[in-house]
C-alpha cells in the first residue's frame, strides 16, 4: 500500500468515524426529549473518558512520529555520504543529472533569488523528500535511493508565475 | 429573550457580515475559475491564474474575518460597551485596504499570493506599483483589524473587571470567593471575544511588523529582510488569524445552538480552562508551516506538532463535545439554520482531522505544499465557518420571519451543498495524497483528472449556496409589519 493510500485511508476512517457520530447524535433529536438536566451527568462521564483517550493518544502519536522526523541528527551528518549542492533558482534547479543507487547523499539546498522547495518525486511519481530552499540560508536533506531510475524534483513554495514549470529531472543508477 | 431591538447593532453586524458573505459568494466564483483553469476547461495565462489565485487567498480570509467580526461584535454589544464609530472606522480601514488589494492584483496582476513570502514581492513580473498597492492594503486591513481588535479587548476587560475576571480566573481557583463577591461571570461567548482580542492584537502586530519592513523595502531596495525571520512573521500572523476566523464563528454556536435546541449554554470550568489553552496554543502551533526548513530551531519542530496536537483537545473535548451534549435528544427542530450550524461543526473538525495528519512531521514530508493543505482549509472554511455564519443568518432570519423553509428546499439544499462540497473537497484530498503540488497553474497528472471532479464538485456546491441566498431572501419578505426585534440570544439583562 503506497503512502498515499495510507494517509487517505486514515483520514477516511477517522472523518468518517467523526460524521457518524454527528449523525447519531443528530439522529438522537427524533426521540423522545429529555429536560437538559438529566443530560450533563452521563454526557461528563464520556468527556472525562474522552478527555483521557484523546490526550493518550495524541501524546502517543507525538511521541511515535518523532523517530522519523527527516532531520539530520548530528552523528548522520558526519556519517559518510555524498555531498550534492543544489541551487534553486526562478525557474530551474541547479544539480547533478545522475546520481548513485543505494548510497547515502546529502543534498546541500540553498536558493539564488526567493524560497523555493526542492521537492523530489520517485519514478512512480510518488512525493518521497522535500525540504525549503532559501536564500542566506543551506538546508541539508539526507536521502538514500533505493531504486534506480527517473526521478524529478519539483519547486512545492510558489515563486512567480513560472513555478508550475521549475523542475529538473534526474538519473538515480546506471540506467 | 430580549437580542435585540438595538438597530446600531443590528446595522454593524449586517455591514460586516453582509459584506463578508457577497465577498465570499465571489470568491467562490474566482476559485471554481482556478480549479476549471487546472482542469483545462478555462484557458488562463499562469500571471492571470497566480493574481487570481491571491486575490481569491486574500479576500476570502478578509471577508471570512469580517463575518467574525460582525458576529462577535454583536454578540458582545449585549454584555459590554462598543462603540458603534470605531467599528466603523475599523470597517473602512478594512474595506480601503482590500480596495486596493484588489486594485493590485486585478489591474496590477500582482501574483506574489496572500503569504507573500519575502523577497517573493519583489521579484516578480508584475509592475512595481502593484506591489506597494497590495502591502499597503494589506497594511490598512491590519490596521482595521488591530482596530476592532484593541476595542473588543477594552470592552471585554471593561466589563468583566480586568485581565483575571475576563479569564474567570477566581471562578477556576477560588470558586466560593468568586460566588461570595457577586462579580459577573464571563458568558461562553466573551473567552473567543477576549482571544480574538488578545491573540487578535499580537498576531497584528507581527503584521505591522513585517508590513512596514516590505513597504520600506520597496521603497529603499538595499534594505535586506532575513528570509527565515519573515517566513516566521508571516506564518505567525496568517495562522493566528485563520484560527481566529474559526474561534470568533465559533462564538456563534454559543448562542445560535441553545437557541435552536431550546437549552442552555453556560460557562463552567471545562470550557474557561479549554479556552485558556487554546489562546495559548494558537500561538505556537504555527511552527507546522515551517516543518520543511531544516534550519529552524528543532525545538520549534517538536513544539510545532506537540502543540498542533493539543490544540484540538479544547475544540472537541469542550466546544464540539458540549455542542453535541446541547443537541442528543433536544427535539432540536432542523431548519436551515440548525442544519448549518450543526454540519459546520462537521466540517471543522474534518478539516481538523486533515490539519492534524498534516501537523505530523513525518507525514508532513509527503504533503507540505501539496493539495492536502487547501483541502484541509477548504474543509474548516468552507464547510465550517462560511456554514457557521449563513447558519447564523438564517437563525436571525427564522426568528422573525413567518415564512418557514419547506423539507423539499430543506433536502434540495442540503443534498446540493454538502454533496457538491464533499465532491470538490475529495478532489483536493485524494490529489494531495498522491504529492500533486498546490499552486501549480499547469498541474502533473493527476492533478487535472481530479481538478475536473473538484470543478463539477464546486459547481454544485455553488448551486446549492445560489439557493441558499434564494431561500434567504424569500424568508426575508416575510417578517411581520412593525417588529423591529431579532429574537435570538439568551436572555440577557438590559
Amino acid at each position: 500500500m503506497s503512502v498515499a493510500v495510507k494517509l487517505l485511508v486514515m483520514f477516511l476512517v477517522l472523518a468518517n468515524a467523526a460524521i457518524a457520530i454527528f449523525l447519531a447524535v443528530a439522529y438522537s433529536t427524533h426521540h423522545p426529549v429529555r429536560e437538559q438536566h438529566d443530560v450533563p451527568q452521563r454526557g461528563y462521564s464520556i468527556r472525562g473518558r474522552w478527555f483521557l483517550v484523546l490526550v493518550l493518544c495524541l501524546i502517543a502519536s507525538f511521541a511515535a512520529s518523532i523517530p522519523f522526523y527527516p532531520y539530520m541528527s548530528a552523528t548522520s551528518a558526519l556519517g559518510p555520504a555524498r555531498k550534492v549542492p543544489v541551487i534553486a533558482e526562478q525557474y530551474a534547479f541547479i544539480m547533478p543529472s545522475r546520481l548513485p543507487v543505494g548510497k547515502a547523499i546529502i543534498f546541500e539546498v540553498t536558493s539564488r533569488d526567493v524560497n523555493h522547495d526542492f521537492g523530489i518525486y520517485n519514478p512512480q511519481g510518488h512525493l518521497i523528500a522535500q525540504v525549503q530552499a532559501m536564500p542566506d540560508y543551506t538546508n541539508y536533506l539526507r536521502v538514500i535511493f533505493h531504486e534506480p531510475g527517473q526521478y524529478t524534483a519539483r519547486c512545492l513554495e510558489y515563486c512567480g508565475i513560472g513555478h508550475a514549470i521549475m523542475a529538473k529531472t534526474f538519473t538515480v543508477g546506471d540506467k | 429573550m430580549v437580542l435585540t431591538s438595538d438597530n446600531t447593532s443590528r446595522r454593524v453586524m449586517t455591514l460586516y457580515m453582509g459584506t463578508g458573505l457577497a465577498l465570499t459568494a465571489l470568491m467562490m466564483f474566482a476559485g471554481l475559475m482556478l480549479r476549471a483553469s487546472q482542469a483545462g476547461w478555462m484557458p488562463m495565462s499562469p500571471g492571470q491564474f497566480y493574481a487570481v489565485l491571491t486575490l481569491h487567498g486574500a479576500v476570502v480570509i478578509v471577508a471570512l474575518m469580517l463575518c467574525g467580526m460582525g458576529g462577535l461584535w454583536i454578540l458582545m454589544r449585549r454584555l459590554t460597551s462598543l462603540s458603534a464609530s470605531t467599528a466603523l472606522i475599523a470597517y473602512a480601514c478594512i474595506a480601503a485596504g482590500a480596495a486596493a488589494v484588489i486594485a493590485a492584483t486585478l489591474f496590477g496582476g500582482f501574483a506574489g499570493l496572500y503569504t507573500f513570502l519575502a523577497p517573493l514581492p519583489f521579484y516578480g513580473s508584475w509592475p512595481y506599483w502593484s506591489t506597494g498597492a497590495f502591502l499597503i492594503g494589506m497594511s490598512l486591513i491590519t490596521i482595521g483589524w488591530m482596530a476592532w481588535c484593541m476595542q473588543m479587548l477594552g470592552a471585554v476587560l471593561r466589563a468583566y473587571g480586568g485581565a483575571l475576571g475576563a479569564l474567570a480566573w477566581d471562578f477556576v481557583w477560588h470558586r466560593k470567593a468568586f460566588d461570595a463577591s457577586g462579580r459577573p461571570l464571563p458568558p461562553p461567548e466573551a473567552f473567543p471575544a477576549l482571544m480574538a482580542g488578545f491573540d487578535g492584537m499580537l498576531a497584528g502586530m507581527s503584521a505591522m511588523l513585517l508590513g512596514v519592513a516590505l513597504i520600506v523595502r520597496w521603497i529603499d531596495a538595499r534594505v535586506l529582510i532575513n528570509p527565515l525571520w519573515a517566513k516566521n512573521l508571516t506564518y505567525f500572523f496568517a495562522h493566528t488569524y485563520a484560527n481566529l476566523i474559526i474561534y470568533m464563528l465559533a462564538a456563534l454556536i454559543y448562542v445560535g445552538l441553545p437557541y435552536a435546541t431550546g437549552r442552555k449554554y453556560h460557562t463552567s470550568t471545562a470550557l474557561v480552562v479549554g479556552w485558556w489553552c487554546s489562546m495559548l496554543l494558537t500561538l505556537t502551533n504555527y511552527f507546522h508551516h515551517l516543518y520543511m526548513d531544516f534550519v529552524q530551531p528543532g525545538s520549534f519542530q517538536y513544539l510545532g506538532e506537540l502543540s498542533s496536537y493539543l490544540s484540538a483537545v479544547p475544540v472537541t473535548v469542550v466546544t464540539i463535545f458540549s455542542a453535541l451534549m446541547l443537541v442528543w435528544r433536544s427535539g432540536m427542530k432542523w431548519t436551515l439554520g440548525a442544519i448549518f450550524m450543526y454540519t459546520g461543526l462537521i466540517g471543522w473538525v474534518v478539516g481538523g482531522i486533515g490539519a492534524e495528519i498534516d501537523a505530523t512531521v513525518p507525514f508532513n514530508t509527503h504533503l507540505h505544499n501539496t493539495l492536502w493543505v487547501p483541502a484541509h482549509f477548504h474543509t474548516y472554511l468552507v464547510g465550517g465557518c462560511v456554514l457557521f455564519a449563513v447558519g447564523w443568518v438564517f437563525l436571525c432570519l427564522e426568528s422573525r420571519s413567518i415564512r418557514r423553509t419547506g423539507t423539499l428546499m430543506r433536502w434540495a439544499v442540503g443534498l446540493l451543498t454538502f454533496g457538491g462540497m464533499a465532491v470538490f473537497l475529495m478532489g483536493f484530498y485524494c490529489a494531495g495524497a498522491y504529492g500533486a503540488p498546490r499552486r501549480y497553474a499547469i498541474e502533473p497528472p493527476p492533478g487535472p483528472e481530479l481538478a475536473k471532479i473538484a470543478s463539477i464538485g464546486a459547481t454544485v456546491m455553488i448551486i446549492g449556496f445560489a439557493l441558499v441566498f434564494a431561500e434567504g431572501v424569500r424568508l426575508r419578505f416575510g417578517y411581520p409589519d412593525g417588529d423591529a426585534t431579532m429574537r435570538i440570544g439568551q436572555e440577557v439583562e438590559a
